[in-house]
């Protein structure tokens, strides 16, 4: 286990610091450079000095070369639009998101999962039919377009929510405020993991309740609910968890625009401004976050499926 | 019934946080931003930075609702006779929102920085012509220019706030992260309350503000960057004004507890041409394309009719400048093809114009991705042309990619582009020969000599002379295809009132009117 976890740790290393080759050279390749300098209004002298203040007078390789020796020292620069550290940006920014992501996380499981069980426990039945059509539509609609129109709907027409932002500001008005705060975007957020969850354990429950194993169950005359629910449910687990693990790219994807949309101050967010704005530092600061985190969540997947199966425990 | 009970209850608690909102009656104005301000006028021209600093950080001087200088924190000032130096004799007991007192060292300071290059001063150009600032006592400054600078006095009332000498002396303006980013200290009416990075910034009423006392407790700047956004917020009670796109007004036009206001602003959008390519060299050629372009039908079709035509460069948003004798640039295609004609451009078998080596009259027009309004004028200046035989090829980029790539570098034919100005109708930078700002190359010596004069001449019927026969100048050698002066459209809940009519960034600087109806 304690070998698999360093190797695992390792190649993790190696995978951020190719994504952070890319993710460079990508930047720098891309038109128009940092949006700073894209001022009509700049005179070339003005321009020139702050070229120089951001080092951007070097060629790409050498500031690649200028930011990876800092950046292994933990300091990753200071962003562009931001005018200060871009670790300490992002640290102001991360708790949102992770609430956010988290909350859609957690409903993402808490629903995907029962639903597709008690789906696939009576296929073709009405429940099975309105659980399958509903999370194809989920899969299918545009975040910006459902958080939008739930907006409409609940704050707008009905308001009876608010329509952005992660608090109610200028006021304190403690965790309730949150919590409808956090409802509309964790929805929208969770709809399409979700979705994709249900479709999941729906396909590996049915794989699952057809194998031998089962019906020994059922011969040696348990309940069907108990069949279900704990032979079944924990053998279908074990290829959910790795699409759960999947979720979590998605999540900070759509988390982008999750958060644009209901104007929540989060990570996403800033990934995108950077992105548009060329903030080279805070590009790549977000880029690693997000990598490392990806890198994380599937060491854990993998660790989570470990322990649950027992043939991997032992292989 | 065991099985329902968490369903029941988790469903009870949604209910219980979906109670209705209350209708808002605190005395608290709610402004969106876009991006997250940096709290410091010299270093941040972005438009979130300039709306937020315009309340913290008032100037010597603030526009009227005509954009004449009104007295802020100078009491006066005086020209000397050689228009070589201003003085200002400062308001007495103003007090920056720490308790500080605010002076001439204060002025001196901010305009110091301003001019220095190395500061990181996004505000070097307006200022270039300034050589120094000198403190005549505590509360009179002069300012010394390298030569007569009549846009000095509109130009302290724009971004030029003052920052406070006593907490920003002995660092770089770019290394004071704490009061740039969280705890600016200003002398507005209103000083900042609390700051929560991408989400919002409250100010509070400052009791020691030396100007009227705020009608509104509190502004809270909240950040929204998607307009769709701002419009659900607005309509849900939850903004208080925003500025939209022609494209966002069926969303706004009849939806209860708003309003719709139109401002005229300092702006000219046109497609610029490259006129060091020989295609565009020509005046003749420049004056016949404005001709073919049907500008009434793009402030009716695209603009929704929030704009004005134009005569030329300068707006109608600058009274006492805009020749309004003159009419309007005509749509005359057949003035386009004669006088293309007379250049020697004339239609091929296809229609196309071509000329006498048999190369069609055909370009590439830039316009940056996004923007309803500037594609959709673009569309249109395309098909007006396509009428007269000029072939046009649409090209969208990205802003930062159009204007790096191919605006500076000059490698372009044509761009669908704007310019905001400072209410002054100074434009030397742009169009006169070889500056920095000159992007389309254009080069007259009589226009030269006009802007020179224009900027270095102070008294005002004077300098209206100077720039009538500037407008009139334009109409036989347009330095730009001007395609409309828009209008900024302030959707507005209806509660809301004092708000000065002045575009958004403007009104700020009158902060203290803002008020809601009882």
């Amino acid at each position: 286990m304690i070998r698999f976890l360093v190797r695992r740790l390792g190649h993790g290393l190696v995978v951020l610091l190719l994504v952070s080759t890319v993710t460079f050279a990508i930047m720098m390749a891309a038109p128009g450079g940092p949006s700073l300098l894209a001022d009509p209004k700049l005179s070339t002298a003005e321009r020139a000095a702050i070229e120089e203040r951001l080092g951007l007078d070097k060629p790409g390789s050498v500031q690649y070369v200028r930011w990876l020796s800092r950046a292994v020292r933990g300091d990753f620069g200071s962003s562009f639009l931001y005018q200060t550290s871009s670790l300490a940006t992002i640290g102001t920014r991360l708790p949102p998101t992770l609430l956010l992501a988290g909350t859609a996380l957690l409903l993402t499981i808490g629903i995907g999962i029962p639903l597709g069980m008690a789906a696939a426990a009576r296929p073709r039945s009405l429940l099975d039919r309105l659980v399958t059509t509903t999370s194809g539509v989920a899969l299918a609609v545009p975040v910006f377009w459902s958080g939008l129109m739930l907006i409409l709907v609940f704050a707008v027409w009905a308001r009876v929510l608010p329509a952005g932002g992660a608090v109610t500001e200028g006021e304190s008005l403690g965790v309730i405020d949150r919590v409808r705060h956090l409802l509309l975007p964790a929805l929208v957020l969770a709809s399409a993991g979700c979705a994709e969850v249900i479709r999941y354990t729906r396909s590996a429950a049915r794989t699952t309740l057809a194998l031998p194993f089962m019906q020994n169950a059922r011969a040696r005359g348990l309940s069907a609910r108990r069949i279900l629910w704990r032979h079944g449910l924990r053998h279908a687990l074990l290829s959910v968890v790795s699409v759960i693990g999947l979720q979590l790219p998605r999540l900070v994807g759509g988390a982008a625009i999750t958060e644009t949309v209901f104007s929540w101050p989060g990570m996403g967010r800033l990934g995108v401004e950077a992105a548009l704005g060329r903030d080279y530092p805070l590009v790549m600061a977000v880029t690693l976050i997000v990598s490392a985190g990806v890198v994380v969540a599937s060491i854990i997947a993998d660790v989570i499926q470990m322990v649950m199966d027992p043939r991997l425990r032992h292989a | 019934m065991r099985r329902c009970a968490p369903w029941l209850g988790v469903s009870l608690c949604l209910l219980a946080a979906c109670t209705r909102e209350p209708v808002r009656v605190d005395n608290t104005l709610r402004l969106p931003l876009i991006n997250d301000p940096i709290f410091n006028p010299l270093l941040a021209p972005d438009i979130g930075s300039v709306m937020v600093n315009k309340v913290l950080f008032p100037g010597l001087v603030r526009p009227d609702e005509a954009l004449r200088p009104l007295p802020d924190l100078a009491l006066s000032w005086a020209m000397a006779a050689d228009g070589l130096s201003w003085t200002f004799v400062l308001r007495p007991g103003v007090t920056w929102h720490d308790g500080a007192p605010f002076s001439a060292r204060d002025v001196k300071f901010t305009f110091d920085q301003a001019i220095d290059l190395t500061s990181g001063s996004r505000l070097r150009s307006d200022f270039a012509a300034v050589a120094g600032v000198d403190i005549v006592d505590s509360l009179t400054v002069r300012f010394r220019l390298k030569a007569p600078f009549a846009p000095l006095l509109t130009l302290l009332g724009y971004n030029a706030g003052i920052l406070p000498e006593h907490l920003l002396t002995g660092t770089k303006l770019t290394d004071a992260v704490a009061f740039n980013r969280t705890s600016p200290i200003g002398t507005g009416p209103f000083r900042i309350e609390r700051v929560a990075p991408g989400a919002s910034i409250t100010m509070a009423r400052y009791a020691g503000y030396y100007g009227a006392t705020p009608g509104v407790e509190r502004i809270v700047f909240k950040v929204v960057p998607d307009v769709n956004a701002q419009v659900a917020q607005l309509r849900a009670g939850e903004l208080d004004l925003i500025t939209i796109e022609p494209a966002n007004l069926g969303s706004v036009q009849n939806a209860p507890g708003v309003r719709v206001l139109q401002v005229p602003v300092v702006q000219h959008w046109y497609v610029g041409f490259n006129a060091s390519t020989p295609m565009f060299a020509s005046p003749v050629v420049r004056r016949a394309l404005g001709y073919a372009i049907n500008r009434q039908a793009i402030v009716t079709g695209v603009l929704k009719g929030y704009g004005d035509l134009p005569g030329g460069t300068i707006p109608v948003a600058l009274r006492d400048y805009f020749d309004s004798a003159a009419a309007p640039i005509p749509f005359a295609p057949d003035s386009t093809r004669r006088l293309l004609a007379s250049a020697g451009w004339n239609p091929g078998p296809d229609g196309t114009l071509r000329n006498a080596k048999g190369d069609a009259f055909e370009f590439e027009l830039l316009v940056d991705k996004g923007n309803p309004t500037r594609e959709q004028s673009a569309l249109a200046v395309q098909q007006d042309l396509a009428r007269v035989g000029v072939k046009v090829s649409i090209r969208t980029l990205e802003f930062a990619a159009l204007v790096r790539d191919r605006v500076l570098p000059a490698t372009y034919a044509a761009m669908m582009i704007w310019w905001t100005t400072p209410p002054d109708p100074d434009q030397f930078s742009f169009y006169s020969t070889g500056q920095d700002n000159n992007h389309v190359k254009y080069s007259n010596r009589s226009a030269d000599s006009l802007l020179q004069a224009g900027r270095e001449t102070a008294d005002p019927s004077q300098r209206r002379k100077i720039y009538d026969a500037f407008q009139r100048l334009e109409r036989e050698d347009p330095p730009v295809l001007v395609l409309f002066y828009p209008r900024e459209i302030q959707a507005v809940g209806s509660r809301l009132q004092g708000v000065p009519k002045l575009g958004i960034r403007d009104a700020l600087r009158h902060s203290e009117k803002f008020r809601f109806a009882r």
